[in-house]
């Protein structure tokens, strides 16, 4: 079959706004793993409750979806603060980090079960959702839905805003010497524990409003975090671990190479391929795509 | 002496209760000998070499496909016999692959593994063989299946309590405390691990076979991710360096399942979750085995595990 102009470009536009999506919760789960060696495999769980708390008060109040952003955000920062408190500070003081990580892993794997089967619980296993900006937008032949190039943009603004805010602000300069050299940052005198909470809480805010973003052009069920929460792993492997522009890179790379999959191939190779793809990484080069 | 006389007692109480329990209470104890037996071949392997197995599922799910596949061929035992090869190849494979990787590397791709035969089997099923699921047609009776199933955890548990004084069982402790100096001290680190996961994983796939009749059908989903958790779950719930340790956590978890698990499907994952967050978080003594990879060089195995 041939290529023409606006299959490309439908390939192209489908699988940057797949992308951007992608590679905001991948970004939260890159702080946490960069920083903290924990692998928080509950990451999804909270996109889902993002989504389902966009729902809430969409259909509930009559809030508009893209200002449910603001309230799902500082939510899930503060859930991200007290689950830090909680759960992972005992398991971050002290212990050595092979130890850390197969503890954290296990505690986000329960955490995940609690999360999970608390939304059904709450809200059964039915699909849920409400329409928001569904109207196409026309551009050199080819139509997109704008909820879907609108939802995109927001995910990689916030992004990128973030990337920046790590690089420029003191409290990002804590972050990135805190990923490079801890005990030398303890050194200096940056707080480690503080530092620690709020990237938790961070990588749970990004997971969250990405879940709001996602409310927008999916419906909604209690088991919808799961396949993020792998998409999330392989960007983050892909990109390397710790490395936050390869992980925006990464995102949008395996959304391209998604989508081009479901426009030439199909789409039942979708899930086969992420897993394929996570795993032959993971032997290959687990030191992602962009590492040394 | 006293431990011996209560293993040979709970033996034969084990092997007379078919007549004496009713269908209900016989049931139960089917499940919950199949989930020592999980519990028990996990622990061998994940205990002392300290690496973090999600596999359980995907092994479980092979065995259970591969009776299904064959039962209709083989008279009665050689199906299992069949689970537990295929289980072990697939075991042999991934474990070349995987058994590379260190710390949450290696659990990611095991807890993938599930998915991906799950994914595959169905793509595997619908586009070549073009149905999607097996019916198991005449299957053995209830106390075959008891005996089939007791017979394997024995195995299992047997397997289990004399490993650890054979010289893999050794080499394996030493992989768990220091796997480069164990290769120094020239044990082949590869072959051992390789060997012993396989092995793990035939008990796996001989009980996904052993338990595969109960449904009368099968499809791809028998290649369940909880699974593996709950395997997991009751081998640190009760410690993984001993033997009575999963055996112990599995009836515990065993039970709670049979009370939670049918009326309160949500509220029983629910408690697993927590119960899962307790352990970790309260019980770093059960944990010891499994999560602190490199000690000491003075610091020698300990006798526990």
């Amino acid at each position: 079959m041939t290529v023409s102009p606006t299959l490309l470009l439908d390939i192209v536009v489908g699988g940057l706004t797949t992308g951007g999506i992608y590679a905001l919760v991948a970004l939260g789960l890159n702080l946490q793993y960069g920083l903290m060696r924990v692998l928080n495999v509950a990451h999804g769980e909270f996109l889902m409750l993002g989504a389902y708390l966009t729902y809430a008060l969409h259909t509930g109040w009559g809030v508009n979806p893209l200002l449910t952003l603001l309230i799902t955000g500082p939510t899930a920062f503060a859930v991200g603060l007290a689950l830090h408190r909680l759960l992972y500070a005992r398991l971050l003081e002290g212990d050595a980090p092979e130890s850390i990580e197969s503890r954290s892993l296990l505690l986000s794997f329960g955490l995940m079960f609690v999360l999970q089967n608390a939304a059904l619980l709450l809200w059964s296993a039915d699909l849920r959702g409400y329409s928001y900006l569904a109207i196409p937008l026309r551009w050199l032949g080819t139509v997109f839905p704008a909820n879907r190039v609108l939802a995109a943009a927001i995910a990689l603004s916030l992004g990128l805003a973030f990337y920046a805010y790590l690089r420029i602000s003191l409290t990002g300069k804590a972050v990135r010497a805190l990923m490079q050299e801890p005990e030398g940052a303890r050194l200096v005198g940056i707080q480690t524990a503080r530092i620690h909470a709020l990237c938790f809480g961070a990588g749970i805010a990004m997971s969250a409003v990405t879940g709001s973003l996602v409310s927008m052009l999916f419906e909604l069920t209690p088991f919808m975090g799961l396949p993020y929460t792998v998409t999330a792993l392989v960007v983050v492997i892909l990109g390397g671990l710790g490395n936050m522009l390869g992980c925006l890179a990464a995102g949008l790379l395996l959304g391209l190479v998604e989508t081009a999959g479901v426009y030439l191939a199909s789409s039942d190779i979708r899930l086969i391929s992420s897993y394929a793809v996570l795993s032959l990484i993971l032997i290959l080069k687990p030191s992602g795509l962009f590492g040394r | 002496m006293a431990a011996r006389l209560a293993w040979a007692a709970l033996g034969a109480a084990l092997v007379v209760a078919p007549q004496a329990l009713g269908p209900y209470y016989r049931s139960l104890a089917l499940a919950i000998l199949a989930d020592v037996a999980l519990a028990v071949a996990w622990a061998f392997f994940s205990g002392p070499t300290r690496y973090l197995s999600l596999a359980t599922g995907a092994f479980f799910g092979a065995g259970a496909y591969t009776t299904a596949v064959v039962m209709a061929r083989l008279p009665w035992p050689l199906p299992v016999l069949a689970a537990a090869v295929v289980a072990a190849a697939m075991a042999l494979l991934v474990g070349t692959l995987a058994l590379r990787l260190r710390g949450p590397y290696f659990a990611v791709f095991t807890f993938g593994l599930a998915e991906l035969a799950k994914h595959t089997l169905i793509w595997f099923e619908t586009s070549i063989t073009g149905t999607v699921g097996r019916l198991l047609l005449s299957p053995p009776g209830p106390v075959t299946l008891y005996y089939t199933v007791l017979a394997v955890a024995g195995l299992a548990v047997t397997t289990a309590t004399t490993l650890p004084r054979t010289r893999w069982g050794i080499a394996l402790i030493g992989i768990g405390a220091d796997e480069e100096r164990a290769e120094t001290l020239g044990v082949d680190t590869t072959r051992v691990k390789i060997g012993v996961f396989a092995l793990s994983a035939a008990f796996m796939g001989a009980i996904g076979g052993a338990m595969a009749p109960r449904w009368t059908y099968l499809d791809p989903q028998v290649f369940n991710p909880l699974v593996s958790f709950q395997t997991v779950i009751m081998a640190l719930l009760g410690g993984p360096a001993t033997v009575a340790g999963p055996i112990l956590g599995a009836v515990f978890l065993g039970l709670l399942s049979e009370i939670l698990l049918v009326k309160f499907r949500y509220f029983y994952m629910l408690t697993l979750g927590l119960v899962l967050i307790v352990v970790v978080l309260a019980l770093p003594g059960g944990l010891a085995g499994l999560t602190r990879r490199r000690r000491p060089a003075c610091d020698s195995p300990r006798p526990t595990l």
